[in-house]
């Protein structure tokens, strides 16, 4: 056997296996990663802009969000899950705040924390008008507290 | 040298350079994976004709299984209905699930014939006979685990497939006489095919039988290489009417240590420390020349033979699919109602009796082939010497086959015999 | 070999690298990427700015899915038919047109294989759409999509969809319990049909079948009842709907819908005519219910139907046991109701009966419910084909009285009877009288016997 001719074929070979090998390992991870969760999704609708009251806002238990309805500045939506260590918080229109029943944080309406041992501001989502005029709600896009939605 | 990126690269490798001979033996002797290797192999232990590689491709074919099974199972719950809905979510919604699936599939098929065609060859080149008994006993073990293994897995996607090849199966065993119906029980995990038998099923399949054969498969190989590695191919046997006995110990002890019948194989001597004179090898100077170093020979050809196996599972899972039927119904039994492929030729022989044909039969022939290298007194591994022997094995083979053969394609509803060319109108 | 041994090594190591990505531009090309790209294109046709149009065209490609543990089914149509609840994709093409008239069935709590049918499980066309093998429920012709209806809507009738309460009616009256079991009641000749929507979910087969039984199933002992098409079409809508599904209390709470409809049938099968008026026209024990829903709030009227001795102590109306959306139904009606519906009411009102002509009612009643009809015939003239047997039909039962006494026919309902044999060579009759022990009770037995006698009587006039 030629030592040349191995040296050459032999190593091209390794090399092709050995980018197999790395776009195999590539494949693997893709492979772990879900394609779908069986979990309720991130994004949805909540109902039409008529369902909602103003004044206090609307609890979504099953969703775990507020949804607030101002006259002028139209719609916000919180997360009810406190930031710290996940209770889901309850608003009191006495006070007009958020009280977790966990370890006693309180959070003004705008989510900012006022007492307790939460460690950041309730988040807020972005919620958007779908084009059938339901709104729709996506967790995976968190929004400043400023963010409103204006609906006409 | 004060290489810094030599000494790190020795810290892994430990070994001389591969261009040197004392390199290419540490390149076995030195790594745990490849150690089973002896440092030098015979050249005609390496052609393709001699084995057809049949044992490494049964072994390629158990990786590719466990590294594909493994991968499913992040995806596949063993309960009854979520089972069968992970099958579809392989399909349709994991990457490359289809094509993972489709690789276990296949390989588990091609295992199935590659270790009987590896048995076959085994038998056909008289490598079972001394000393090498005891190492034909583990194979059969191990083709026994593969069809269990094959069995088990073929419950899991609890379609109607799986469903009823399990419940013809396991209603095969329950006839064995005594212990049958406990047999089938223990299996089931109850008196039906559920979710009991589903649970038992996966266990056995992921953990239980991959142990059990991993294990043996680590004796197989141990033993093949204290015996002095592969047999002598059959064409480099000479004549002999009488067999030679040759004397293993050293010179001028009074007693032998061992009297051996040489059987043209090459036999090696022990390394032992013991006291006094060393021991020799009866290796005589012919063979000596034909040997070569494992590395690269043995190496990269046991490596193409795994890139063709590897190769050949790929592109067979990339343009067939797996089957699917529906959902598991124990209502409603298809018609006919069929085991795995490699059990229709039971499945047949049941069909005429269930007691002499499913368990009398079956069991007779697989205590024959555990005991074919006691029964075989005839030393000779000579084609010619052995006519008899090869004439019964063949027809074993051969009727194994046209069994099958008859089941799979012969066999329709009610287990009629219908012409595969006949287009049977199912039952609606 | 030896020589060319790097050659193969090589070789056989680009044809794995090959496959690979063979493998993995397979997995990574599936038709559902390129429909959604579309129409993420068609989107951004619509979007005001460039900013927004950018937006949507990065928008990530993804598999969309509706759980939905209720209906126990996952739904992954959405992964293609993107517009589905978007009206601005009114006039796009398939798959991206918008779904009309989908409130309040919408996708995140309905999905859309409960009523379309298909594989919700699959993310290519066409295992999607379910005609594949293996796949018992593939996707409805659009004509049959609204018996998917009565899959939920089992009682009363369901707004749009008359054939399923038509379906249903024909299947009380024609006497098919006498040959199928349904819900437990019925006979063993054919098979169960309980299930019959969830395994044989095919309307052209269903519909072949009403029209001529052995056309689809040779030697079936179904007689050919003669329906006219929109009866088998009734009839098929009534098999689709019978899946006998498990679902979430949420989907089973409207196994009946409230409507006005059906409130209306509830108030004649009720004769609440009988101490009620409707704008005078009708009994004075009651008051009248016309405008009693603007005067009363809908609790209070609900309230009433449940117990309205606790509403108006010493109240004669007796306590109805109706479910909720029942008198909801009832209540509806109410709010529409004039003296016109009263008038038709008390028309279409059947004259006051004798106990022994109630009596006879009643077997008359029972004979076609249980399905003895469907032997032997609607005017018990017998006639179904029953080969083998002596006579080679099903017996007419008007002449029943010259052969039997009334306690003879009584043993033979109570415990059944196997037809005398024509030729014992030849396989058994398909049909016989079966045993009505433990299904029907001895009155109803005894009357369906006053029945027929009834029926003797008229002819012995002759």
């Amino acid at each position: 056997m030629r030592r040349r001719t191995f040296f050459s074929w032999g190593t091209a070979g390794l090399v092709a296996l050995g980018s197999a090998v790395s776009l195999s390992l590539g494949a693997v991870v893709r492979f772990l990663t879900p394609s779908v969760f069986y979990e309720p999704p991130q994004s949805f609708k909540i109902g039409n802009p008529a369902d909602f009251s103003f004044g206090p806002p609307t609890f979504l238990a099953e969703e775990k969000i507020f949804v607030f309805r101002d006259r002028e500045k139209g719609f916000a939506v919180a997360n009810a899950v406190c930031t710290h260590l996940g209770c889901t918080v309850g608003y009191f229109q006495s006070d007009e705040r958020f009280h977790c029943p966990c370890h006693g944080s309180v959070f003004a309406a705008d989510g900012t924390v006022l007492h307790g041992p939460a460690p950041r501001p309730l988040e807020w989502f972005e919620v958007t008008l779908a084009r059938d005029g339901r709104l729709r709600v996506d967790k995976d896009h968190v929004v400043p507290a400023s963010y409103r939605l204006m609906v006409s | 040298m004060m290489n810094p990126l030599r000494d790190a690269w020795q810290s892994i490798v430990r070994r001389d350079p591969l261009s040197t001979d004392k390199g290419k033996s540490e390149f076995v002797f030195l790594n745990v994976w490849l150690h089973i290797h002896p440092a030098k192999v015979k050249k005609e232990n390496l052609k393709v004709k001699h084995t057809f590689y049949l044992g490494f491709i049964t072994f390629f074919l158990f990786l590719i299984l466990v590294t594909t099974g493994v991968a499913l199972m992040f995806y596949y719950r063993p309960h009854p209905p979520q089972a069968y809905q992970d099958m579809k979510d392989l399909q349709f919604v994991v990457y490359l699930g289809s094509f993972l699936r489709n690789m276990h599939r296949w390989s588990a098929h091609g295992m199935v014939i590659c270790v009987f065609l590896h048995m076959c060859r085994v038998f056909y080149t008289g490598s079972y006979k001394r000393p090498r008994q005891f190492n034909w006993v583990i194979g059969v073990v191990l083709f026994l685990l593969t069809l269990g293994l094959s069995f088990t897995g073929y419950l899991l996607p609890w379609d109607q497939l799986a469903f009823w090849a399990i419940t013809v199966g396991t209603n095969i065993g329950s006839y064995a006489p005594l212990v049958g119906s406990q047999i089938r029980e223990l299996l089931l995990g109850g008196h039906t095919v559920g979710e009991a038998a589903l649970l038992r099923f996966y266990v056995l399949h992921v953990a239980v039988l991959p142990a059990a054969m991993t294990l043996l498969t680590m004796v197989h190989f141990w033993r093949v290489r204290k015996v002095g590695g592969l047999s002598r191919p059959v064409w480099k046997l000479r004549a002999e009417k009488s067999a030679e006995l040759v004397t293993i110990g050293a010179p001028d002890t009074p007693a032998p240590l061992a009297v051996a019948i040489a059987s043209q194989d090459k036999t090696y001597g022990l390394m032992e420390v013991v006291t006094g004179k060393p021991i020799f090898e009866t290796v005589s100077m012919e063979e000596e020349e034909d040997t070569v170093f494992s590395y690269p020979y043995a190496f990269f050809r046991e490596g193409v033979a795994l890139l063709a196996t590897v190769a050949a599972v790929m592109a067979v899972s990339i343009v067939w699919q797996a089957p699917l039927e529906e959902l598991a119904n124990p209502a409603k039994t298809p018609n006919p109602a069929k085991a795995p492929w490699y059990f229709l030729g039971l499945q047949e022989l049941v069909s005429h009796s269930a007691l002499i044909g499913g368990v009398i039969v079956p069991g007779l022939a697989v205590l024959a082939l555990l005991a074919i290298p006691y029964i075989d007194m005839n030393p000779s591994r000579r084609m010619a010497d052995r006519k008899w022997a090869i004439r019964a094995f063949t027809l074993f083979v051969v009727v194994n086959v046209v069994l099958i053969i008859v089941g799979t394609l012969f066999r329709g509803p009610g287990w009629a015999l219908v012409p595969p060319w006949v287009h049977v109108v199912g039952a609606e | 070999m030896e020589r060319r041994l790097p050659q193969f090594f090589f070789v056989l190591s680009l044809i794995v690298l090959a496959l690979m990505l063979a493998a993995v531009w397979q997995a990574g090309t599936p038709a559902w990427k390129t429909y959604q790209a579309e129409f993420h294109r068609l989107e951004a046709v619509g979007e005001p700015n460039a900013a927004a149009k950018s937006d949507v065209l990065n928008a990530g490609v993804v598999i969309k899915q509706e759980l939905l543990p209720g209906l126990q089914r996952v739904d992954r149509c959405g992964t293609c038919h993107l517009g589905v609840e978007d009206p601005t994709m009114k006039n796009a093409p398939q798959p991206f047109t918008f779904h009309a008239n989908l409130a309040p069935h919408i996708a995140a709590r309905f999905g859309c294989t409960v009523c379309h049918g298909g594989q919700g499980l699959a993310t290519d066309k066409q295992n999607a759409h379910g005609n594949v093998p293996f796949w018992q429920e593939p996707l409805l012709p659009k004509d049959y999509i609204r018996a998917s209806c009565g899959r939920c809507h089992k009682e009363g009738e369901v707004p749009g969809v008359p054939e399923l309460a038509e379906g249903r009616r024909l299947f009380e009256t024609q006497g098919c319990r006498g040959c199928h079991k349904l819900n437990g009641v019925g006979g063993t000749v054919g098979p169960d049909l309980t299930e019959e929507g969830a395994v044989r979910r095919f309307p052209g087969w269903l519909e072949r079948h009403f029209l001529d039984p052995n056309a689809v199933s040779r030697n079936s002992p179904m007689p050919n009842f003669h329906f006219t098409k929109e009866q088998a079409r009734a009839l098929t809508f009534y098999m689709l709907s019978l899946t006998s599904e498990q679902m979430g209390t949420y989907y089973s709470s409207v196994r009946l819908i409230p409507s006005a409809g059906y409130g209306r049938q509830l108030f004649v099968e009720k004769n609440c005519i009988a101490c009620h008026n409707l704008g005078g026209v009708g009994a004075k024990s009651g008051p009248d219910l016309v405008g009693v829903t603007k005067n009363h709030s809908a609790g209070w009227l609900d309230e009433q139907l449940v117990n309205p001795e606790l509403v108006y102590p010493g109240s004669i109306m007796p306590a109805y046991d109706l479910e909720t959306n029942a008198r909801k139904a009832i209540i509806a009606f109410m709010a529409t109701a004039t003296a016109e519906d009263a008038q038709s009411i008390l028309a279409r009102r059947a004259k006051p009966l004798t106990a022994q002509d109630a009596a006879i009612e009643a077997g008359k009643q029972s004979f076609a419910r249980f399905g003895c009809v469907g032997c032997h015939g609607l005017q018990l003239q017998g006639g179904v084909p029953n080969p083998n047997s002596q006579g080679g039909e099903v017996p007419s039962l008007l002449h029943a009285s010259d052969d039997y006494t009334k306690e003879e026919v009584i043993k033979i309902i109570r415990n059944g009877k196997a037809p005398p044999v024509d030729n014992s060579a030849k396989p058994a009759p398909p049909l016989y009288m079966p045993s009505w022990k433990g299904v029907l009770a001895e009155e109803d037995i005894n009357r369906i016997a006053d029945y027929l006698w009834s029926l003797q009587k008229k002819k012995e006039g002759w």
